[in-house]
């Protein structure tokens, strides 16, 4: 490898990519919108949910059923309906979630003692909300008219996210996320665009190696996604406040690694893809779709079947999820996060390796 | 309609039908993509991974443990007697729940004092951990109800009716949400490519010193992608049936509500080529765009969990209506009638952002 012919394709595409200030704007501020995003909205408990109450008992007992409703944080009245039909209405028109009707008689039958059925319909379309919904409409009920005493008590102990946050869940995971999203884009188009344009084959017809090649293609986007990590993990820490319970060198040489893997998958890609077009829609579709639902960040790897389960080990966002997740929040050492790191390693070298002789076949 | 519109027509459908890749791209995201989608992504509390280590070693213990065995919520992969092992599985990520029975469980609740069972949850994933937290308290409720009915004094019992999903099939939501995205895709992504590509090529200039018009030039380019998704959506309704959706509402209503949801989304995508130069700049400004409108639409978490600032910016995703709209008239058999503010909600985001994209188109090309 020659030292001074790499430095040469390395200044070339730093100042393409400087002089690009479009993508570098956006290269940056994807991630962190993406982080605001991500850490405001993603959260699957329901307070507020939208309540339509029938109340065709409308006696002191059943205000006081309905009073419930009112004073829990989880519910939110958004109308007292006149007639089953006006839920239905508002149900349709997805105005309330849920409706409650208190039958006539219930007073009596609550005073005495017989039981007194509550009817509860709840929109199914939306399975998330209808389940838990479903459960804090449960837990009202079955506590009225007064709380129960439990017979065998839960008690509970969180670890190592004890307040529950979505934040301190998804920042770490995101890392894994937005480097899959934007580096192999970004690399897999800049190498296919020479192709289009066919400045391409002037690089062919150069002394230059393929090895070298790659290197100076790929270390300013190296850069640039290394820069996109630091920039998550500062605005993580600093303005969401998510714990740091492992090491943070050892944070910073995993996510090393996982850069190279990234860039490693965009230099596939720009070797099979002949267009642009082309080569962003197979990104689209090996990096960021599988990073984003396949890799455990937002939907549980272990509630998939079988099968996916296994596909969704094909893509190395998830290792990389694993490890990151347990440094910053389970505090796991170098050994623990040991085998995560092997199998990235064993993929990035498969990936460039690949990605090299395929370089190679055209170059020659 | 003049002749060099209707020939620019043709050129743009050529084009769009002999490109291989998009066509496959876009029948992949109508169809496996949601194939694949419905089937694996939930948000359901289901095979939670548990450890469970009874210290009592009772019948009622056995009693209990048998329920969290049998429950579609959980699934007993370690039984340990000792809870420092458990914690162990629980550090590795192997089990994300611990239950612990402590000694002498079974005599004090025969006893009528209060017992106590633990659960030691990882709280990595907040999500799950959140709701297997309060599956497990459900079952310990019940287990509690069907042993010990004497124990309940209360009367007041709710009787659950769920319409439109009584099963609460995340698949059936999945599906429409993913057809949803789908749209909303191609509709940014392929109008932003096809009129950037001309730019890159030069082309564009030659179609400029044509007698067409800017805003022939803007319907030629739109009407393409139109077509194309509103075509789409029939192989996504073969899968739809696949996994037994119901369509309860009128077909060609949904169809008419697709038309207007991808002009919004054709918008967006004008707007995103008018400004940049390179195929990279508009894919990333895609994204940028896309990011956003995604999330802030429910299709993926649901809108009432965001807080209040998120809800609110969530009145401008045109994602946000069209959900509405899809499962309305898929599971709710909602019509016109149920449907027309969201209606007019997509067509006060789609008109004035056509007439923006095409004022920008306008003067970004003179």
């Amino acid at each position: 490898m020659n030292y001074r012919r790499m430095t040469a394709l390395l200044t070339k595409e730093t100042r393409e990519l400087v002089r690009d200030p479009v993508t570098i704007v956006l290269a940056v501020i994807m991630p962190l919108i993406m982080l605001f995003l991500f850490g405001y909205a993603i959260n699957l408990d329901v307070d507020e949910l939208a309540l339509g109450i029938y109340d065709q008992d409308n006696t002191p007992m059943s205000r006081m059923l309905v009073d419930r409703f009112a004073s829990s944080p989880y519910f939110e009245i958004i109308e007292y309906s006149h007639s089953t039909h006006d839920l239905e209405r508002s149900m349709q028109r997805s105005q309330i979630r849920a409706g409650i009707v208190i039958p006539s008689g219930f007073s009596r039958r609550v005073l005495r003692n017989q039981p007194a059925p509550v009817q509860v319909i709840i929109d199914g379309g939306y399975p998330v909300i209808a389940r838990l919904g479903l459960a804090y409409i449960d837990a009202v009920v079955a506590s009225f008219p007064k709380p129960q005493p439990d017979l065998v008590g839960v008690e509970t102990r969180v670890w190592y996210n004890p307040s529950l946050s979505s934040i301190t869940f998804v920042v770490p995971g995101l890392f894994a996320v937005i480097l899959m999203a934007f580096p192999p884009l970004l690399t897999a188009l800049a190498i296919v665009r020479e192709k289009e344009t066919g400045s391409v084959s002037q690089i062919y017809a150069s002394p230059l190696h393929s090895s070298e090649y790659i290197l100076g293609k790929l270390l300013p986007y190296a850069s640039v996604a290394f820069l996109e990590i630091l920039m998550v993990i500062l605005v993580g820490f600093a303005w969401f406040k998510v714990p740091i319970a492992g090491s943070l060198p050892l944070l910073f040489f995993a996510s090393l690694i996982y850069v190279f893997t990234t860039v490693g998958i965009g230099l596939l890609v720009s070797s099979i893809a002949r267009t642009q077009l082309a080569a962003m829609l197979l990104t689209l579709i090996i990096t960021l779709m599988p990073s984003f639902l396949f890799s455990g960040f937002l939907f549980p790897i272990f509630t998939m079947p079988f099968g996916l389960q296994l596909y969704s080990q094909l893509f190395p966002a998830n290792y990389f999820m694993e490890v990151s997740r347990g440094i910053l929040l389970k505090g796991l050492g170098i050994e623990a996060v040991l085998p995560n790191l092997l199998l990235l390693i064993i993929y990035t070298v498969v990936v460039f390796i690949f990605a090299t002789w395929r370089m190679k076949q055209k170059v020659a | 309609m003049p002749v060099a519109f209707i020939g620019l027509l043709r050129k743009e459908t050529i084009q769009f039908f002999r490109d291989r890749v998009i066509l496959g791209l876009i029948l992949w995201l109508y169809t496996i993509e949601v194939v694949i989608c419905a089937m694996a992504l939930s948000f359901d509390v289901e095979n939670v991974p548990m450890a469970v280590v009874d210290q009592d070693r009772s019948v009622l213990s056995r009693t209990l443990l048998q329920k969290f065995a049998l429950s579609e919520s959980f699934v007993l992969k370690h039984q340990e007697n000792d809870v420092s092992v458990a914690e162990r599985h629980l550090t590795r990520g192997e089990v994300t729940t611990i239950l612990v029975i402590p000694p002498g469980f079974e005599r004090s609740v025969r006893a009528g004092n209060q017992a106590k069972v633990q659960f030691l949850q990882d709280g990595t994933d907040s999500n799950i951990a959140a709701n297997s937290l309060y599956y497990a308290k459900g079952i310990v409720n019940a287990f509690v109800r069907e042993q010990f009915p004497q124990s309940r004094d209360t009367n007041v019992v709710s009787v659950t009716r769920i319409w439109y999903n009584p099963q609460l099939t995340t698949a059936n939501f999945m599906v429409l949400s993913m057809i949803a995205l789908a749209g909303m895709m191609v509709g940014v992504i392929h109008p932003a490519a096809s009129i950037v590509r001309e730019k890159e090529r030069g082309t564009i200039e030659q179609l400029l010193v044509t007698p067409i018009s800017t805003l022939q030039l803007f319907l030629a380019k739109l009407t393409p992608t139109m077509i194309m998704g509103i075509l789409s959506v029939f192989p996504s309704l073969l899968i739809v049936r696949a996994f037994d959706v119901p369509l309860r509402g009128s077909l060609a209503l949904f169809l008419a509500l697709t038309g207007v949801f991808l002009l919004s989304a054709i918008a967006l995508g004008v707007l995103i080529a008018s400004y940049s130069r390179t195929l990279q700049q508009a894919l990333l400004l895609s994204f940028f765009g896309l990011f956003p409108v995604m999330f802030l639409s429910g299709t993926l978490t649901p809108v009432e969990s965001m807080p209040v600032f998120l809800q609110a910016l969530s009145y401008l995703s045109p994602l946000r209506y069209y959900m509405d709209i899809i499962t309305g008239i898929f599971l709710k058999g909602a019509g016109w009638m149920e449907l027309w503010d969201e209606t007019l909600s997509l067509l006060a985001i789609a008109v004035p952002m056509l007439i923006l994209a095409l004022a920008v188109f306008r003067r970004r090309l003179k």
